[in-house]
């Protein structure tokens, strides 16, 4: 009896586990390609963010909900014997808004100022837009060890605390509001 | 108050562990955690309604406030919970006030929960009302026009500007093509004019592949960007096909502009195709307009869309609260029930203590309302109970010393005490009343008198006195009582006193009596001494006269008398003579008698003494084994002569004893002449003498037993036995016995006659084998006897 219950139990799990794999594999946020390198005292990024909304989040997009994602960017050095150490870590941040007017959808990627952004025409150039990171600039506090190898951690995510107040129990009792690409690992060319 | 087991927890001392557990356990269960929790949620919530209500400062926090809230709430079930375990368990432990607290916690919560929910359910409907009513289809369709209108006035703005994009295009067509960037004098100078005539914020001329030929812009256009903005990729593709792109577009803060992008034609033939970009910041009238049209709208949309989401927040936030006040209410129902029920719980403890005995329960007083003052009536009454125990205890001590004192006393009095009630059942008697008496008296407690009577006939006497005296009605009462007893006779000084009466009733009676036989004994002893040392001084002194002249008369005058009288003086000087010897005989075993005690005590062998006396006999009689005692007569009358058998059954082990050996050969002579002269008719004349060893360390004596199959005793004579004069022989003096008795007891030994079942007398002397001569023991009469002889 009671291990009927257990293996129940274990089903459930599975079954609720599979569909939010399936809710990602519909529509997810996925770090597609990266090419991280230095150039003198930077990290500079280079690649594409794939960034796949649901119908639900398209729906609270279109209402004028704005969305914001976190990329989230760790740089380790990698040791032999150790664990790899972290040296450096960045949070940035990238808006999308619907503008109701001009029936265009304005991104804003925060670089190199705030309220620099762009107007465009349909979701996917929107979201295009959102997810190319051309070059950006990643400050380093001290410089990388020429000879050392570095890799670079990167997730991206949907911010569920930018989203409006009321939103947010629902979002994060909801697994369609949870869009998150998972860490991916990029070895920094040297 | 139901009689159900009680815990008394304070009692009890607790080991240390428990104590610590007890303390987690008032933590956990307590007032302060609750309270703290219950305050700190309430601050918690209303912040979080501030949050849910976009305010800034807690907005940013309300996720973290909402967690907090959940962990908060299921912290309070989880302590509440602790607390209605902890009560259950009570309950089952039956701990008395558990049913008071059950039906105040009960009668609290439904009070609290029923408003509560009450509340919550109209709560939730205005609120959901209220959200809904936010909404109207009217406004909506109001804002989707004015959005319309803003659309299509904007629309009309951006074909006047395609138009005169398109006319600047056809006269920038004029210039000569460049291939190589730069800056053309010709050219700028041509584009300020033309973005002054028509009033252009930014023309800006690129190459195919988006590279800048000239630009003019006014200066105040997007301040800080010197670089004009460049035509998208999708853009110039369009143009490229010959079409004209025209779009409004919304640049953040700096509001709206217009954006067309047109082909510029090259004159000459084969000259690559030119992009002009015509930006055109709106009038800021319509920019004004244009952007509050889209704010309301977007916030309009926006709030139809949270319409949901908002009521699920206000939902959750509300049900959390409503769950919070619930939980407070029930764990305040838990306190206060608690603290309600705790004096009463209390108090039934207490008095369940002191129902089991224990008066000095006290209780701490912790309030002055009634129940204080309850509380404070039980102490004292608790505490008079005790004091009034305390003195019954102490009165009970005294009466029972008093008593233990009392039982010594009579357990030690040689005096025999029995004490009765009112209705003359035996309430207490002393050790020396049985032994006197001969009965088991403890069997007879609680008994009246006809038992004692039906038991111990014996004790007849006794009964009739006491019942006579009670019948009577004396206080003070005494009389002198004969009991046989165990065959024995006894004579008792019976004192019978009434006790003191209480409440209009007798109180009983208690009778003291005292064995006085061996006191009137030897008060008759005594007497015969006396008497005997007088008669031997008085009757002896004359008789040496007497019988030396009538010899003297015999001897002068029998020859001097006439032949015929000389027969009648013979005979009567004889006669005289004759009667003086057996004066003098008698005389002297008076004399005998009354002679003080001067022992010459030495070590004797009683069997060796035995011997002597009994070969004696058997030497001046002869006869081997047989002792040919017979008591010839003098008057030569031819009585038969019978031949007594003497049979020995003498200890061989025995020890020596401390005696005079003269004075008892004196006693083994008078016991066997008192056996000879009983056994004078017997056919199958038999003396027995045995010795043996009785007692055991410092208490051995020698016994000797003298036994003879003659009629035994007559019952007349056995009170009297041992008393001179006293004997049923023709010709006895009646002082064998009393010679023997008296040698016995001044050799510290006892003595006593029985007849045996099978006919024939016994006695019983007993020697200590190391005791002090002279100290007399009291004469043993316990064993069975068949009755006493006299000598």
């Amino acid at each position: 009896m009671r291990n009927c219950a257990k293996i129940k139990w274990y089903r459930w799990t599975a079954a609720a586990l599979a569909l939010a794999g399936l809710g990602n594999a519909l529509a997810d946020f996925k770090v597609t390609e990266m090419q991280p390198r230095f150039v003198e005292q930077s990290l500079v990024l280079t690649g594409n963010l794939e960034l796949g909304l649901n119908a639900k989040v398209e729906e609270a997009l279109a209402k004028g909900i704005p969305l914001e994602v976190v990329i989230e960017v760790n740089l380790y050095r990698e040791r032999r014997f150790l664990w790899d150490r972290k040296t450096a870590d960045w949070t940035l941040h990238r808006r999308i808004q619907y503008h109701a007017l001009t029936g265009q959808y304005l991104v804003n990627t925060m670089e190199p100022e705030v309220e620099s952004g762009d107007s465009l025409l349909t979701l996917q150039e929107a979201l295009k837009q959102l997810g190319a990171l051309n070059g950006v600039a990643l400050k380093l506090e001290e410089p990388a060890t020429p000879d050392a190898v570095h890799s670079v951690d990167l997730r991206v995510s949907l911010d569920i605390e930018a989203l409006p107040t009321p939103l947010r129990p629902v979002a994060y009792t909801s697994f369609t509001w949870h869009l998150n690409s998972g860490w991916s690992t990029w070895k920094v060319a040297p | 108050m139901e009689s159900s087991p009680l815990k008394n927890e304070s009692v009890t001392p607790r080991p240390r562990t428990e104590g610590r557990n007890r303390t987690v356990t008032r933590y956990v269960t307590g007032f302060t955690p609750l309270a703290v929790l219950s305050v700190l949620l309430i601050a918690a919530f209303i912040m979080m309604n501030a949050a849910a209500q976009n305010s800034a400062l807690f907005g940013r926090l309300y996720s973290v406030l909402l967690l907090v809230n959940i962990l908060g709430v299921v912290l309070l079930i989880a302590l509440i919970l602790l607390n209605l375990f902890h009560f259950a368990e009570q309950y089952r432990a039956r701990v008395v006030g558990t049913r008071l607290t059950l039906r105040l916690l009960v009668m609290f919560v439904v009070l609290a929960v029923v408003p509560v929910s009450v509340v919550f359910y109209f709560s939730i409907q205005a609120l959901n009302r209220g959200i809904d009513n936010w909404f109207d289809v009217r406004i909506e369709r109001a804002l989707d026009d004015a959005l319309l209108l803003g659309r299509t006035a904007l629309d009309a703005q951006r074909q006047d500007l395609v138009k005169t994009a398109q006319e600047i295009a056809v006269e920038l067509e004029t210039l000569p093509v460049r291939q190589k960037p730069g800056a053309d004098p010709s050219e700028l100078s041509l584009l300020n004019a033309l973005r002054e005539q028509y009033s252009i914020t930014e023309l800006t001329l690129f190459t195919q592949d988006r590279r800048i030929l000239a630009s003019s812009s006014e200066a105040s256009l997007e301040a800080g960007s010197l670089v004009p903005d460049r035509p998208s990729d999708a853009m110039i593709a369009q143009v490229r096909q010959g079409l004209t792109y025209s779009n409004l577009d919304a640049i953040g803060k700096a509001g709206l502009r217009l954006r067309v992008v047109v082909p510029v034609q090259a004159r000459d033939v084969g000259a690559p195709l030119r992009v002009l970009q015509v930006l055109q910041a709106l009038p800021p009238r319509y920019a004004k307009l244009g952007e509050s049209v889209q704010s309301a709208f977007a916030e309009y949309e926006k709030l139809v869309y949270l319409r949901g989401p908002l009521k699920f927040g206000f939902t959750l936030t509300l049900s959390l609260i409503a769950l919070l006040t619930l939980l407070i209410a029930v764990w305040a129902a838990i306190f206060f029930a608690r603290r309600l029920a705790t004096p009463i719980r209390e108090l039934a403890e207490a008095t369940h203590a002191v129902a089991q005995g224990d008066y000095q329960k006290q209780i701490p007083v912790t309030s002055h309302d009634e129940i204080g003052i309850l509380v404070e009536s039980f102490n004292d009454m608790t505490h008079r109970i005790h004091r009034a125990q305390v003195q019954s205890k102490r009165s009970q001590q005294e009466a029972e010393i008093q008593r233990a004192y009392l039982e010594t006393v009579l357990g030690h009095l040689s005096s025999g005490v029995l004490t009765f009630n009112q209705r003359l059942l035996l309430r207490t008697h002393n050790p020396a009343a049985a032994q006197i008496l001969g009965a088991d008296l403890r069997a007879g407690e609680r008994k009246p008198l006809a038992w004692l009577a039906e038991n111990y006939p014996a004790l007849q006497p006794l009964i009739e006195a006491v019942e006579q005296a009670a019948a009577a009605g004396q206080d003070e009462w005494q009389v002198q009582i004969q009991l046989s007893v165990n065959n024995h006779r006894r004579t008792l000084m019976l004192r019978g006193t009434s006790l003191p009466s209480w409440r209009e009733k007798r109180g009983g009676y208690v009778v003291v009596f005292d064995d006085i036989t061996t006191l009137i004994q030897a008060q008759r002893e005594a007497a015969w001494g006396e008497v005997a040392r007088r008669m031997a001084h008085e009757i002896k002194n004359p008789l040496t006269p007497i019988k030396l002249s009538a010899e003297r008369i015999r001897h002068k005058y029998l020859r001097q008398v006439p032949e015929d009288e000389r027969a009648a003086l013979e005979r009567a000087t004889r006669t005289i003579i004759e009667q003086v010897d057996s004066l003098k005989t008698m005389v002297n075993d008076f004399s005998e008698y009354a002679r003080s005690a001067q022992m010459q005590s030495r070590p004797v062998d009683l069997n060796d003494l035995i011997h002597d006396v009994v070969e004696l006999y058997k030497n001046s009689r002869g006869g081997a084994g047989v002792v040919p005692l017979h008591r010839g007569s003098k008057t030569g009358k031819g009585k038969t002569t019978r031949a007594v058998t003497t049979k020995l059954d003498l200890d061989e082990n025995l020890p020596r004893i401390p005696a005079d050996p003269g004075r008892l050969r004196q006693v083994l002579h008078n016991l066997l002449l008192n056996a000879r002269d009983a056994l004078t008719n017997s056919p199958r004349p038999v003396i027995r003498l045995g010795t043996r060893l009785v007692g055991e360390n410092n208490h051995r004596s020698v016994e000797l037993t003298v036994q003879d199959n003659g009629p035994g005793f007559p019952d007349a004579l056995l009170a009297r036995l041992y008393e001179p004069y006293v004997t049923h022989k023709e010709k006895g003096t009646g002082l064998g016995l009393a010679i023997v008795k008296r040698i016995v007891e001044e050799h510290g030994g006892t003595i006593r006659a029985y007849n045996l079942k099978e006919g024939g007398a016994c006695i019983i002397i007993r020697l200590p084998v190391s005791a002090a001569v002279g100290a007399a023991e009291s004469p043993a009469v316990s064993n069975p006897a068949r009755g006493e002889t006299q000598a």
